[in-house]
């Protein structure tokens, strides 16, 4: 090379010639028709289940169905009587899988921000502060995840009313509750390894370096600059955590660690009709599929918004 | 060599900090003297018996001791009676764990030999007629639990069902006995078949979903690698490309979620046993949860962790093994 | 189609190469990209041609359409390919199989991503020996170490059994040229073999090439972007704008008396020793075409500074220039023509409305 050439810019793109045809712009996406699908199903569900006790076509989950006069145990299949059959209880399978959803929707959305609010902190801290921080936060999620994660729930929600009973300040900690805080408390090892690691590398951009630099208090940083760009990533995780407390709740309630007796939930009404199940398989049936397709749907979108933000979560 | 002790001493500490805990959590709400030992043995024990129990496990002891001689217990294959079953916990757990430990197997077995072949072909032929159905199946099974899929697989494989289509009439399930019996390889192969074909199958398919989709979602990146294309380029096989270039290459998720996925399996026996009345080790774990059998649940969860614990060592190791990058990085910290 | 190509049919005689209209398009959602468009030529053995153009000009995908590594799905491929006599340019990925490696071989970019991070060097390059030439094992790994001791690679049997991340690029890339090289091919393929090197080790890479190249009698096509790089190591040069073949000529000729004012303007752009410092680079104003919709005339007319109504409407063929019947260029006022010294003229003149109105008048 006698001429000594170094790379040179080949062609540095400026303003286009006025001739250009218009720069191609992506279609704008069109939300897929899971999405849609999902959405609906879990709004329908919602209202039904907000609603339920004046909606006139839904039954009292402790309203029992007469067939000819006499109770219906699991006489009636699926039909108009009662759409989703009846249960050996003779309740209308419907009414209870509605009034099931109010519980598990409950306690999923308490127990998500539950593990939000404490993964979140330990993820942000640990992510920030680095150094011991990081290592004893790592030891608690890495515990939190060397546990069977039913085994750990069983363990404590079988031994939290026995805590109740001993403290009196802790009556308002009801079985629900209870699960509130041992699903939650499951969620909160995914999240803060999530947040942590967002947040480490959040805390190497420029904005927050500027921040950093103008003497910035650590506190402000995570409130002002780190905390609004985790939205994205929490908010996946905690879609995707949601389908798992639900069908973690619905575990505990097959295992006989559900809320109170009276209450329907899905899990329970799977264990209570499953020795039936070639009798009146539709008694289970319904529950499953409720159960299945409230998780399908949080996973939808959970997916489209890691897809949508470009997040990872293997691990989760 | 150095870093393997220091994951070693990691996982420890994780293990110590676990079943220690485990421990308090059983011991909450029995805070009055005696009450663990009462609790043992039942509400008609006599005084006597609950004074030479709590002497014997040193139940009156401060927590730390009360774990050392457990822990001591355990090490030596003491792990304590279980009073509800009459029988001592090394031998409960005994008679439970095969079930347990070939159900897992079987479903770990199996969903590698489903989701690998899968993913490879699906990333192959990326956005095919073939990768579309299977991602969608793997999305549809990722997000099936165990509750529901077992008694939908009960509704479909094991009740007998005519479905009629006018005058023909089509009979499916009845395939499987609906209680499950305790039948294993070694006595009646095509009886163990017959009784955990169906809660394998429960086990198997999410986790199949899930492999299924990590290993292809790292495949698709990798495929598009320069070196695969190279790989191409040279003249080998397009099998070849696919099974020693790029595979290789796509392990890193698909191994770690072996690790990661053991708890679901655990949580995922436990539903299956219970439902398919398998003697397993879950089944008896819901059963000394529930009666409160202090230490057949701390010695069973001890073991679960120390699976987890010990299968999570061996997918650091595989990193190792799988990217000579990892064991350079390594050698040098 | 599927059948393998043997060795019996080979032409020995004749060009190695030889392109008749080759096109490649590929089906995207916004329509039909012209990658490559309608590319004629003919390369003789041994002999090393330059592919120059700017990143979009088609120069990558050319090459890739006459090896066949392109995706198959969404591509339209079109024209005729003959190497060694026989047509190649319909054949699918495994009809290709046989020639890839062992006739054809390819040099990647980038030696960093390149090669496969979890095989041994040394089984990198026994791959292709022992596939193409049925070597077994040792052999394939002697050959392979004497392979790295031609690309002058240093302690060559330890090497073998290194990683590619124990290695620096520049070593990286002589091992992608081993394995190019393993089953002695006829055509070689680097495409942009020096650009993710230090400028150091880009002469020694390009002069390896060469000096392989000569003594193992193959041909060369050298992918770039630089005129620079083609100057010294080729013996014909190639121009392509737009999915379209500009230019090609001898090296010499090339240099000696360019027609496009595409060519004139990449060896503008870039930096040469004897210039005085500050001199300012010439950058080629505007963006490669679309290649969705292209220019309706000369794809380079709308950003050519001597451009004329013509060149914006109607599409100049490629045609020989009065001296040398091999020197082919597509303009219709090539440099050194009346009309690009009057446009030139223009040019130079102060953009002054008044001025120019005046000199019209």
């Amino acid at each position: 090379m006698s001429t000594a050439v170094a790379p040179p810019p080949a062609a540095t793109p400026e303003s286009p010639p006025a001739t250009e045809p218009a720069p191609f712009k992506p279609k704008r996406k069109r939300p897929s028709t899971g999405l849609i699908l999902a959405c609906t199903f879990l709004f329908v569900l919602v209202f039904l289940a907000v609603f339920a006790d004046y909606l006139g076509f839904i039954r009292y989950p402790d309203e029992k169905v007469l067939v000819d006069g006499k109770a219906g145990r699991y006489k009636l299949g699926p039909g108009w009587e009662a759409w989703f059959g009846t249960d050996g209880l003779s309740h209308d399978v419907f009414a209870s899988c509605i009034y099931g959803a109010r519980v598990t929707l409950q306690i999923g959305l308490f127990a998500t921000a539950f593990g939000i609010i404490v993964g979140g902190f330990l993820g942000v801290l640990a992510g920030y502060f680095r150094k011991t921080t990081d290592r004893v936060v790592s030891i608690i999620t890495d515990c939190l995840l060397a546990m069977p994660a039913l085994l750990l729930a069983m363990i404590l929600v079988s031994r939290l009313d026995d805590v109740r009973n001993d403290v009196t300040w802790l009556d308002w900690f009801s079985r629900k509750w209870q699960l509130v805080f041992t699903l939650g408390l499951l969620a909160v090892a995914p999240l803060a390894r999530i947040v942590r690691a967002q947040t480490m590398s959040l805390r190497e951009r420029e904005f927050v370096l500027a921040a950093r630099s103008l003497g910035a208090k650590p506190g402000r940083v995570i409130l002002r600059e780190i905390m609004p760009n985790l939205i994205p990533a929490i908010l996946t995780v905690a879609f995707t955590g949601l389908s798992i407390i639900i069908a973690a709740e619905g575990a505990l309630a097959f295992l006989g660690l559900g809320v109170e007796i009276g209450t329907p939930t899905w899990g329970k009404l799977i264990n209570d009709n499953r020795n039936q199940i070639d009798v009146a398989w539709w008694a289970t049936f319904f529950p499953c599929l409720m159960l299945f397709l409230t998780v399908v749907s949080f996973n939808v979108i959970g997916d489209r918004l890691s897809r949508r933000f470009d997040i990872r979560q293997a691990g989760v | 060599m150095r870093y393997f002790l220091q994951r070693l001493l990691q996982f420890s500490i994780v293990f110590f900090i676990v079943t220690f805990a485990v421990m308090i959590l059983m011991r909450l709400g029995l805070n009055a003297p005696g009450d663990p030992a009462r609790t043992l043995l039942g509400g008609t024990a006599d005084q006597e018996l609950i004074d030479e129990t709590t002497a014997k496990y040193r139940l009156d002891s401060n927590l730390f001791v009360q774990y050392f001689f457990w822990l001591k217990g355990m090490l030596t294959g003491d792990m304590g009676y279980s009073v509800p079953n009459s029988i001592s916990v090394a031998a409960y757990i005994q008679a439970r764990a095969m079930t347990t430990i070939l159900l897992g197997l079987y479903a770990t077995v199996f969903a590698v030999l489903i989701s690998v072949p899968l993913a490879v072909h699906q990333a192959y032929k990326r956005d095919s007629m073939f990768d579309k159905v299977g991602s969608g199946l793997s999305f549809v099974f990722v997000s099936v639990p165990a509750i529901v899929l077992a008694p939908i697989l009960t509704i479909v494989l094991i009740n007998e069902s005519e479905i009629s289509f006018g005058d023909y009439v089509l009979t499916i399930g009845g395939w499987f006995p609906r209680v499950g019996d305790k039948i294993y390889p070694w006595q009646d192969l095509g009886a163990h078949i017959e009784n955990f074909f169906v809660p394998t199958l429960v086990l198997t398919l999410p986790l199949a979903a899930i492999y299924t989709r990590l290993l292809r979602g790292d495949m698709v990146q990798t495929l598009q690698a320069d070196f695969v294309t190279l790989a191409s380029a040279k003249g080998v096989s397009p099998r070849r490309v696919l099974w020693v270039h790029a595979l290789r290459n796509s392990l890193f998720s698909f191994v770690t979620s072996i690790g990661t996925q053991l708890g679901a399996i655990v949580g995922g026996a436990i539903v299956v046993e219970q439902f398919f009345d398998l003697d397993g080790m879950g089944s008896m774990l819901v059963g000394a949860i529930l009666s409160k059998d202090l230490f057949t649940v701390q010695s069973t969860a001890a073991i679960l962790v120390a699976c987890v614990v010990v299968v999570n060592l061996i997918v650091d190791l595989m990193y190792a093994v799988i990217d000579p990058r990892i064991r350079h990085m390594r050698a040098l910290a | 189609m599927s059948t393998r190509i043997q060795a019996s049919t080979r032409d020995l005689e004749g060009p190695l190469l030889e392109l008749t209209d080759v096109s490649t398009h590929f089906r995207t959602p916004r329509g039909l990209v012209r990658a490559v468009d309608g590319v004629s030529f003919t390369l003789e053995r041994g002999k090393a041609l330059g592919i120059v153009g700017e990143s979009g000009s088609g120069k990558t995908i050319l090459s890739r359409s006459i090896m066949g590594l392109l995706p198959p799905r969404g591509t339209v491929r079109g024209g005729s390919i003959k190497f060694e006599g026989r047509e190649i340019g319909n054949l699918d990925r495994k009809a290709m199989r046989g020639v890839w490696g062992k006739e054809m071989a390819m040099i990647f970019q980038d030696p960093m991503t390149s090669l496969n991070p979890v095989m041994k060097i040394g089984k990198q390059i026994a791959e292709p020996l022992q596939i193409h030439l049925g070597m077994n094992k040792q052999l394939a790994w002697a050959t392979a170490e004497r392979l790295l001791q031609d690309v002058r690679i240093p302690e060559a049997k330890r090497r073998l059994d290194q990683y590619p991340h124990e290695m620096s690029g520049g070593m990286r890339q002589r091992v992608m040229i081993a394995i190019a090289l393993a089953c002695g091919p006829t055509a070689l393929f680097a495409d942009e073999p020096t650009t993710a090197l230090d400028v150091t080790v880009q002469a020694q890479i390009l002069d390896l090439l060469g000096e392989q190249r000569r003594d193992r009698n193959m041909s060369l096509i050298l992918v770039t972007h630089d005129l620079g790089v083609v100057a010294g190591h080729t013996d014909e040069i190639a121009v392509m704008y737009g999915g379209k073949l500009v230019e090609k000529a001898s090296t010499k000729g090339l240099f000696a008396n360019m027609k496009m004012p595409y060519t004139e303007a990449l060896l503008q752009s870039i930096p040469k020793l004897d210039d005085p410092s500050h001199t300012r680079l010439n950058a080629i104003a505007g963006r490669p075409p679309d290649l969705v919709n292209p220019p309706k005339g000369c794809r380079f007319a709308p950003r050519c500074p001597y451009a004329s109504d013509k060149c914006i409407n109607e599409e100049p063929p490629l045609v020989p220039t009065a001296e040398d019947p091999n020197h082919l260029y597509a303009c219709w006022y090539p440099v050194g023509s009346t009309e690009y010294h009057e446009a030139k003229r223009r040019l130079a003149e102060p953009t002054d409305g008044l001025a120019t109105a005046t000199a019209a008048l």
